[in-house]
């Protein structure tokens, strides 16, 4: 595979523009400023993670025996957990000042954009290529693509406006339910492979 | 379970990073000398409470005669749960009460650095690990523990704020990750048990 295309299939599988109504949709509470400010340091985060794991994922991950489904198991379920706090909002108390956290790393850099598919792929590249700074040009053209993606998705808001946004917040909390669930059973299924092949022995 | 995974879950589950700032806040104006002399003592204590409960947890586990799968279970779904607690805190209804007197075993030693979470899951894992693996594991991740707990405002005033809830946020992830995996063994284990 050659860089242009290496570089496509990362940002293909990190699928900024599909996940821009989520993100907004997490960080709708803050100003225009704000967002732009938090989305561009979560890129700059996914993108350290990638990397990361483009040098030491392997090995990490087999220190730890750590198996592929695990890793999307276990995004499939964190994304469904944030998804129900988005269908079901916290009640909020009845203080006025109402205390939003930033959205911190967890879940816009990762599991959102640097999920378990994306380390996956990126570890099975890792092994295919032999050539990590290859590999690692390919992630930084796809992320400044992601970067731009991402940072101009906080233009989206002068569009649908305040309302718009909370009521596409619950719309995209039953999109990111179904897209959790939909990693989740493809960590699953890897899994019952496992298993299948325990059973046949 | 090798030695560098058990004491990586051991040391995540303390989450010193988490817990630096209350920690912080509770030992604020002491002398620099008198500070070390608490973290020492607490630290102690706290060994000890690991090291109780990693014998009694392997006792108690043959007393009661339970399945590894359970184990697994068990410990995995705990896990969970923890690492769910770090990445989505829960909004601190105000900072740990600063008493007069000076912190003795609680809060520091007890629930801080050695919590109920970290108690129960080294019962669980002493069951199903050697106690040579254990005994050094926990020996490791305290003295790393210990280590950030004594460089604390150093450490705090390299990295700040934000560079704490990002350790805590990446720490997080590895041990949900953990959590996963190990609950998935005791699928597995339970399934080979069955089908055997």
């Amino acid at each position: 595979m050659n860089l242009w295309q290496l570089a496509l299939t990362f940002f293909l599988i990190a699928n900024p523009i599909g996940n821009v109504p989520v993100m907004i949709a997490l960080v709708k509470d803050f100003s225009f400023h704000d967002q732009r400010r938090i989305l561009f340091r979560e890129a700059i985060f996914s993108f350290l993670i990638a990397v990361v794991f483009l040098f030491i994922g392997t090995p990490f991950l087999e220190a730890l025996h750590i198996e592929n489904y695990s890793l999307r198991i276990c995004g499939g379920t964190i994304l469904f957990l944030i998804s129900l706090t988005m269908i079901f909002p916290p009640t909020e108390s009845s203080t006025g000042s109402q205390m939003t956290k930033e959205p911190f790393i967890v879940p816009i850099a990762t599991p959102i954009i640097t999920g378990g598919g994306l380390l996956s792929t990126i570890m099975v590249y890792a092994k295919q290529e032999q050539n990590n700074l290859k590999l690692l040009a390919a992630c930084t053209l796809a992320w400044i693509a992601v970067t731009i993606v991402m940072v101009s998705s906080a233009y989206l808001q002068k569009i649908l406006g305040k309302r718009g946004l909370i009521a596409m917040e619950q719309l995209m909390g039953m999109m990111l339910a179904l897209l959790s669930m939909e990693i989740f059973v493809k960590g699953a299924t890897e899994f019952m492979h496992v298993l299948q092949n325990i059973g046949a022995r | 379970m090798t030695l560098f995974s058990l004491t990586l879950v051991l040391f995540l589950i303390m989450d010193p990073m988490g817990k630096l700032k209350s920690f912080l806040s509770l030992i604020q104006g002491y002398t620099p000398a008198r500070k070390r002399k608490i973290v020492l003592r607490e630290l102690g204590f706290a060994l000890i409470a690991m090291l109780f409960f990693n014998f009694v947890g392997d006792y108690l586990l043959t007393l009661l005669d339970i399945d590894d799968p359970a184990v697994y279970l068990a410990s995995g779904v705990i896990l969970f749960l923890i690492a769910i607690q770090i990445l989505f805190p829960k909004p601190e209804n105000g900072e740990a009460k600063k008493k007069n007197s000076e912190p003795y075993l609680v809060p520091i030693a007890i629930p801080m650095m050695a919590g109920p979470a970290l108690l129960a899951t080294i019962m669980l894992y002493a069951i199903t690990t050697s106690h040579v693996l254990m005994v050094s594991s926990i020996f490791i991740a305290w003295i790393i523990v210990g280590i950030i707990f004594l460089l604390s405002d150093k450490i705090f005033n390299l990295i700040g704020t934000s560079g704490l809830l990002a350790c805590e946020k990446l720490m997080g992830m590895v041990l949900v990750l953990m959590a996963i995996q190990r609950m998935l063994q005791g699928v597995l284990l339970f399934y080979t048990n069955a089908s055997a």
